[in-house]
């Protein structure tokens, strides 16, 4: 349940920066922090882990049943207390950093405290093998899942049945939590968001990214359904995209930067005359890092400097509207090696169709 | 992680709650002298915003300005490509993009000449958030939660949370008696079916065997008098229930245990964690029952 990788990481940073002690902070949507440190799946609303500088760990969970199932199983110091803001207060010993401080509510922060997020997030950015293995995992119930979804997809079913015929799967194959958008229809829809009422029609493109979550690590796979005969239009639109996100994976590799990421991507649809479309009115990134959190730093996008490097794991989707078809997705899960990347999905890389 | 139905069923919740609820909010800015009201929403600490407007963020933040004259204003840090689907599922015409939430605040403030506004729980809001609004001339207030938000004591809340519960208890009574022998992962895909096809927007699903306290699934075969801990909200609408499966005379018992408790601790159901202890009026209540050296888990939502 420790990250004993991490562990070490946190202690050297925590002397070169001078800190006496780190915090660790999470809450029920943003857990990551804590669990880069104690990988425990708390329910409760608050946890934090204390690493000292003589490497001291002390644990405090907000709920006691969080408490029952931690207790004993970690070798450190482990309580429970609903009062937070007492706890972080008190946990503030000598020149003190907290990983989530951003987030954490406001009457929880001692302003004597710095931030330690960014430091945290860069160390986070590079996964241990440990934890590659974990996405792995995910990466293949991802691939599951979407072939679930194609399964089960069909005319006439409403949006949220099918996710729950896929939220229901992928529980009963052992994740966490799964972070799921849907799309539905034609050149009318402009993006993803929960399910709707609204039920599948022939021809709709039907969109999707699963990121399933195992040992808290999440994986996440796009891809486009098309209920019926694909026309002209969705498979000249796709094949753009398939292109796009092609030219990300054979351009990822240690050294490269993630602007360039971005614009290689980009670059394909303004040779096809769509360079409107790679913008924020009808886009939101061309991919972003995973692990802990489902949509991590860096976002790839062509103005985030950042350099690639071994161990990341990034999904490089060029997801965006595109008056041909509407919204359309494609991406899969990447794993940055010595000398370039591999896909951690083993989906075929098509415009799926259903009921042709 | 919210991925269900997320909706506005009219029939359910009529404008014209929304409409009492927010004027219910305008007349406590009117008695304290304040131009508007700030109320903070994100994945999980969602149900005020979504008491005053139906708005639900499945993922990111947002600030509801509900100023004291004039229709809300909802600063959103989503797409605004899904504006349209926020306008289609909430009372909210006027969306905005978030940017750091303190500079279209200010702007808004600026333009409408409020020298002072309410911010809901105002040392609850994020700290960067709570930052970034603070150092700038427009004066903040906290607004305590028990002043506009109130849901033990409004019908419609009521109504729903007992809807809530309805639904848990039908799921969990059909899908209880076959579950011995089921891998607990299994029995929670099958709760993830029922309850999302129900219109379940989040579910928190624990269980145990009775050797610990309910816990989230491990891959263990669910024996004889496991108990299940099921956190549900439906349409912005968290209730909790525990059950074990066992005989209907231990169901008694745990039943007449729970009613005669005297909770020492509160888990309380008016804020936004379906795990929060503190203060409150509707309650999440377990007991814990002893038998044949198992632990048995019994609770339900009280108000």
């Amino acid at each position: 349940m420790l990250n004993i990788e991490r562990r070490r990481q946190f202690a050297e940073l925590m002397a070169e920066s001078g800190w006496d002690t780190l915090l660790l902070y999470g809450h029920s949507w943003r857990k990551d922090f804590f669990r880069s440190l104690v990988n425990f799946n708390f329910f409760g609303p608050h946890a934090v882990a204390a690493l000292s500088s003589s490497n001291e760990l002390s644990i405090v969970v907000s709920h006691p049943w969080d408490y029952g199932l931690l207790a004993g199983h970690v070798d450190a110091n482990i309580t429970w207390d609903a009062n937070f803001t007492k706890i972080l207060h008190r946990l503030v010993s000598g020149k003190t950093a907290i990983a989530g401080r951003e987030f954490m509510e406001a009457r929880f922060v001692d302003e004597s405290t710095v931030s330690a997020t960014s430091a945290i997030e860069t160390l986070r950015r590079f996964k241990t093998p440990e934890e590659i293995q974990y996405i792995r995992q995910a990466a293949q119930l991802a691939d599951a899942g979407y072939k679930h979804f194609v399964d089960v997809a069909e005319d006439g079913m409403a949006e949220f049945e099918l996710v729950a015929e896929v939220e229901a799967f992928l529980k009963t194959n052992g994740a966490e939590d799964n972070f799921m958008l849907i799309g539905s229809g034609g050149t009318e829809v402009y993006g993803m968001r929960p399910p709707t009422d609204r039920r599948f029609r022939s021809g709709d493109n039907v969109t999707t990214e699963l990121t399933p979550q195992v040992h808290g690590y999440y994986a996440q796979i796009c891809r486009t359904l098309v209920l019926g005969q694909p026309n002209e239009n969705q498979q000249r639109s796709f094949q753009i995209f398939k292109e796009a996100q092609a030219a990300a994976q054979n351009f990822i590799k240690p050294g490269v930067n993630v602007k360039d990421v971005a614009r290689v991507q980009n670059d394909v649809f303004r040779r096809e005359g769509y360079g409107e479309y790679t913008g924020a009115k009808y886009t939101r990134v061309r991919g972003h890092n995973l692990g802990l959190y489902p949509d991590e730093n860096p976002w790839v996008l062509e103005d985030v400097d950042c350099m690639v490097n071994k161990g990341m794991v990034v999904i490089a989707h060029p997801n965006t509207y595109l008056p041909l078809s509407g919204y359309m997705v494609f991406g899969d899960t990447l794993l940055v090696t010595d000398d370039g990347c591999v896909s951690l999905n083993s989906t075929e890389k098509k415009l799926f169709t259903k009921g042709v | 992680m919210k991925r269900g139905l997320i909706t506005w069923d009219k029939t359910e919740i009529s404008p014209a709650v929304f409409d009492k609820r927010v004027s219910g909010a305008r007349e406590v800015l009117v008695r304290r002298g304040l131009d508007a009201l700030v109320v903070y929403s994100e994945l999980w600490r969602s149900n005020q915003a979504r008491f005053f407007s139906n708005f639900m963020p499945y993922f990111n933040r947002a600030l509801l300005i509900i100023p004291k004259d004039l229709p809300p204003t909802l600063l959103c840090g989503l797409s605004p490509r899904v504006y349209g689907w926020i306008r289609s599922v909430t009372t909210i015409d006027d969306v905005r993009p978030a940017g750091n939430f303190a500079k279209p605040l200010f702007e808004i403030a600026a333009e409408r000449n409020w020298n002072q506004i309410g911010v809901l729980d105002l040392d609850r809001l994020p700290y960067d958030i709570h930052k970034a609004l603070h150092g700038a001339h427009l004066q903040l207030k906290s607004v305590e939660s028990a002043a506009v938000f109130n849901p033990a004591t409004d019908e419609t809340e009521l109504i729903m949370r007992r809807k809530a519960v309805a639904l848990t208890k039908q799921i969990l009574d059909e899908e209880m008696p076959a579950a011995v022998g089921l891998v607990d992962h299994d029995f929670v895909g099958r709760l993830e079916r029922r309850f999302r096809r129900a219109g379940t927007e989040d579910l928190v699903t624990l269980l145990t065997n009775g050797k610990t306290v309910p816990g989230p699934p491990v891959g263990a075969k669910l024996e004889d008098h496991f108990s299940v801990s099921v956190a549900m909200e439906y349409r912005g609408h968290w209730v909790r229930m525990t059950r074990p499966q066992t005989t209907p005379h231990v169901l008694a018992e745990c039943r007449k245990l729970l009613e005669g408790k005297v909770p020492a601790r509160a888990e309380y159901l008016d804020g936004s964690y379906p795990y929060e202890c503190g203060d409150g009026k509707i309650l999440a209540l377990d007991i814990e029952y002893s038998l044949e050296g198992k632990r048995l888990f019994y609770g339900d939502t009280l108000v």
